[in-house]
């Protein structure tokens, strides 16, 4: 076991409490109440000046339960040296846990192959290079609201979708050698030698357009929007650059391929009972999330943080925003959701892990999944993961939810599980079994949501037959055990990843959405991703889409 | 054979404790007697003396209509006379206190009936008509599942069972519900479970000294006893994950485990 020094969350928790981490006892009630944070003494002072303004009361720190009665912790951001006050880790307030979302709402993926061959076969032109990278300018003029096609039409402000564009990628070097770069996604140049390799043999000579739309049409409409305004300014571009005919019956073609048969929306439909369109958080699966992480393509050597890094993204998408905010709405699920990103609690524990399967299990991926393995290495990595709490008071405290500890503690037992043996639905059964062991030595687990999913989920994690289960790279926010898992889907996303990481895989769904979130003009660096929520609650992240061109100068 | 109840399995302290607990032939006890109308001033939910509110006449004055569940369970007074459902939620310490909330639940289940109960981390609620209610609220504040220090009476704003605890030993209550008297080194109710002031100071009594709740405590803790000493217990809950990740919840379907 690693020796007291090492223990990577003793740094923020020195921050956090005056106390040692160790102390089992401190002083309450002395405070200040709400007093103690800048940032609710900001927000009553602008409160005050609403209230007046507009004549209805409004936010009242007085009002309800006391705040602050012991002291209002500062949260840092894993892995970095960011500290934040929790009030800016909710989504409303960080402009980055916004734009994260909205750079995966407003990506759509879309096959030009399909679109070549009826240009070609069914209307006889011929589409070459110099033709793709016309139509690339077509394209790049039209999607962010640009008319190509008829004339007195009322057009967009580029000021407002200056976010807004298309590029293209592909494992055909050749071809790509002959597309102007400005508008190519290498890569080559972006992923590690075996990386690219892996990626350009499974995307093979296919061409694909990743479109970022702009991050104001998803704002005003919704996730269902993008492969709509996406494949009408796809179909335009092309009867403009190839001089098509707008109304004749191959233009169908071109559409049907931009909406559906050559098109990948990062999450998918939803049954009509959860009121969502596609291309919303809740339909984004697990290996899907797990792709859109960079941080493996940048740091290829730390697996682990490659795993984390996946768990802050489905912690704020899917936790926060999905969960938090579209299914139920409120602010309560920022505290619980940020235990898993915050404090290098989660990281001390998921490091420990790696360390012990190199050192004790032959390293990551040399173990086959069997029940043995999973009872010692899944015991091994929860005890460790619950003894801290127990050693450290302070680490209790940071994580004063039950639910908070049982998803971390979890986590890293399913990320353990699945890099030892490289395989996901191994390291989501290592979950369950955290959940059971964490119920029966403490006699508490999280909110009743653990009665159910968590007792019941070992039962599932390995069924794959589509009326029980799903890969589980495969299976998303919406899987009927966990649709309403409210702080699970963090741990889901970085087990998915998880296992891919640990074999060296340079994706773990598809190819596609791994490239086109290497894109370095998108607004969110999704290689960075605590960091830039980080950035957000220091109000140093620059957002897409506002409107400052169109509202009055303030 | 008819079937021997064996509540909980383990040989280790904390097993024997929690084996105790459930256990209805084991008479749990009794530690302090706060006084039924103290009881009733901290649950909050009527004045002491003041009449029970009902929702429905009470079921001798009523035309039920016939049916084999009525016969075969008798009612609890207050479902007699036609009570209101209340409800006691209690909060446990992680550092020590003799209960955990699951336990609660399982406790509840052997020792009593006429209830519906919820857990959570930290809290454990029990809802009962109110009469009944009462008399199970200070049975469980009288006797050894309560200690004043490291167990909270809170109906809302519940959270402080993972907290440090204060400088007298008191669990976190970021309502201030109870306070540390050191005069009589006692702890005092101040207000109730809503946290709504109370006319006057009740007490609960002296917290039990930490090595006599490390004796009597339900959880397992490293710097207590570690669950995995006690290989039985470990043995049960590593079956369960694996009867459930064969065999789903058909565990009769696996031959030789």
């Amino acid at each position: 076991m690693a020796k007291e020094k090492d223990k990577l969350f003793l740094d923020a928790m020195k921050k956090k409490f005056k106390e040692a981490p160790t102390a089992v006892n401190t002083n309450y009630y002395t405070f200040g109440g709400w007093k103690q944070s800048k940032r609710k003494r900001e927000w009553v002072e602008q409160a005050n000046k609403i209230a007046k303004a507009r004549g209805i009361p409004m936010m009242n720190q007085d009002i309800g339960v006391p705040l602050g009665q012991r002291v209002l912790m500062p949260y840092q951001l894993s892995h970095t040296d960011i500290y934040a006050e929790a009030d800016d880790l909710h989504f409303m307030n960080n402009a980055a846990m916004q734009q994260c979302w909205d750079d995966i709402r407003r990506t759509v993926i879309s096959g030009m192959d399909t679109a070549h061959a009826v240009i070609e076969k069914r209307l006889g032109k011929e589409v070459t290079p110099e033709t793709i990278n016309f139509y690339l300018e077509t394209v790049n003029h039209a999607m962010p609201g640009g008319a190509v096609v008829q004339e007195h039409m009322a057009e967009v402000s580029p000021g407002l979708t200056a976010d807004c564009y298309v590029k293209v990628f592909s494992g055909d070097d050749e071809l790509l050698d002959q597309i102007d770069k400005r508008f190519v996604i290498d890569i080559n140049k972006e992923f590690p030698k075996d990386q690219a390799k892996q990626l350009k043999e499974a995307i093979g000579k296919s061409l694909w357009q990743k479109v970022a739309c702009p991050t104001l049409v998803g704002r005003v409409c919704d996730g269902g929007t993008m492969s709509r305004w996406s494949a009408m300014q796809i179909s335009m571009s092309f009867i403009s650059a190839y001089r098509l005919a707008a109304g004749e019956a191959a233009i169908a073609d071109f559409a049907f391929a931009a909406k559906h048969a050559s098109v990948v929306e990062m999450g998918t439909m939803m049954p009509a009972r959860r009121a969502r369109g596609p291309n919303e958080p809740g339909g984004i699966p697990f290996g899907f999330l797990a792709d859109m992480s960079q941080s493996f393509r940048v740091k290829p050597d730390d697996p682990a943080r490659a795993a984390l890094e996946v768990v802050a993204l489905g912690a704020v998408v899917n936790d926060q925003i999905y969960l938090g905010s579209y299914m139920s709405g409120g602010v309560g699920f920022t505290q619980y959701a940020t235990a898993a990103y915050t404090d290098d609690i989660l990281e001390d524990y998921t490091y420990w892990a790696v360390d012990h399967i190199k050192s004790k299990y032959g390293g990551l991926v040399k173990s086959k999944p069997s029940m043995d393995l999973m009872e010692k290495l899944g015991t091994e990595v929860n005890t460790y993961a619950l003894e801290m709490y127990e050693k450290y008071p302070a680490a209790m405290e940071a994580h004063f939810g039950g639910s908070q500890r049982a998803t971390v503690a979890a986590a890293a037992t399913g990320i353990a599980c699945a890099m030892a043996t490289g395989n996901a639905d191994f390291g989501v059964n290592g979950w369950y079994l955290s959940m059971l062991q964490h119920k029966e030595r403490w006699g508490r687990l999280g909110f009743y949501g653990f009665d159910l999913q968590d007792q019941c989920g070992a039962a599932n994690s390995l069924s794959y037959r589509s009326d029980e289960g799903l890969p589980f790279e495969l299976r998303g926010p919406n899987y009927p055990n966990y649709a309403m898992n409210v702080g699970h889907l963090s741990g889901y996303g970085g087990i998915a990843c998880a296992a891919h990481v640990a074999r060296g895989d340079a994706f773990a769904c598809s190819p596609l959405i791994k490239v086109a979130f290497a894109d370095k003009n998108l607004p969110f660096d999704f290689a960075n991703i605590t960091k830039e929520f980080g950035r957000g609650a220091l109000r140093e992240f620059m957002p897409a889409g506002e409107r400052s061109l169109i509202i009055p100068a303030q | 054979m008819a079937y021997q109840a064996q509540y909980y399995p383990g040989n280790s302290q904390i097993a024997k404790n929690r084996r105790r607990y459930m256990d209805p032939s084991e008479k749990l006890k009794k530690l302090r007697d706060v006084a039924m109308d103290d009881v009733v001033r901290i649950l909050g939910h009527r004045a002491p003396g003041e009449d029970y509110k009902s929702i429905h006449p009470p079921l001798e004055e009523g035309n039920e209509p016939d049916d084999y569940v009525r016969k075969l369970v008798t009612p609890i007074e207050g479902a007699k006379k036609g009570d209101r459902i209340r409800y006691v939620q209690f909060t446990d310490s992680i550092y020590f206190a003799p209960m955990v909330p699951y336990l609660r639940a399982w406790m509840y289940m052997t020792r009593m009936r006429g209830f519906d109960t919820g857990t959570l981390s930290g809290r454990q609620i029990i809802e009962m008509r109110e009469r009944d209610l009462e008399k199970a609220s200070k049975e469980l504040i009288d006797n050894e599942t309560f200690d004043p220090a490291k167990t909270g009476i809170r109906g809302a704003t519940v959270h402080g069972h993972a907290c440090r605890l204060d400088e007298n030993g008191l669990m976190f209550d970021a309502w201030q519900r109870y306070r540390w008297n050191a005069k009589k080194g006692e702890v005092e109710y101040v207000k109730d479970q809503v946290a709504l002031p109370l006319d006057k100071p009740i007490s609960v009594g002296k917290p039990l000294p930490d090595a006599e709740l490390k004796k009597m405590t339900t959880i397992f803790r490293v710097d207590g006893v570690d669950m995995i000493d006690d290989p039985e217990v470990m043995a049960m809950n590593l079956r369960i994950h694996r009867l459930r990740t064969l065999c789903g919840f058909q565990a009769f379907a696996l031959k030789g485990e």
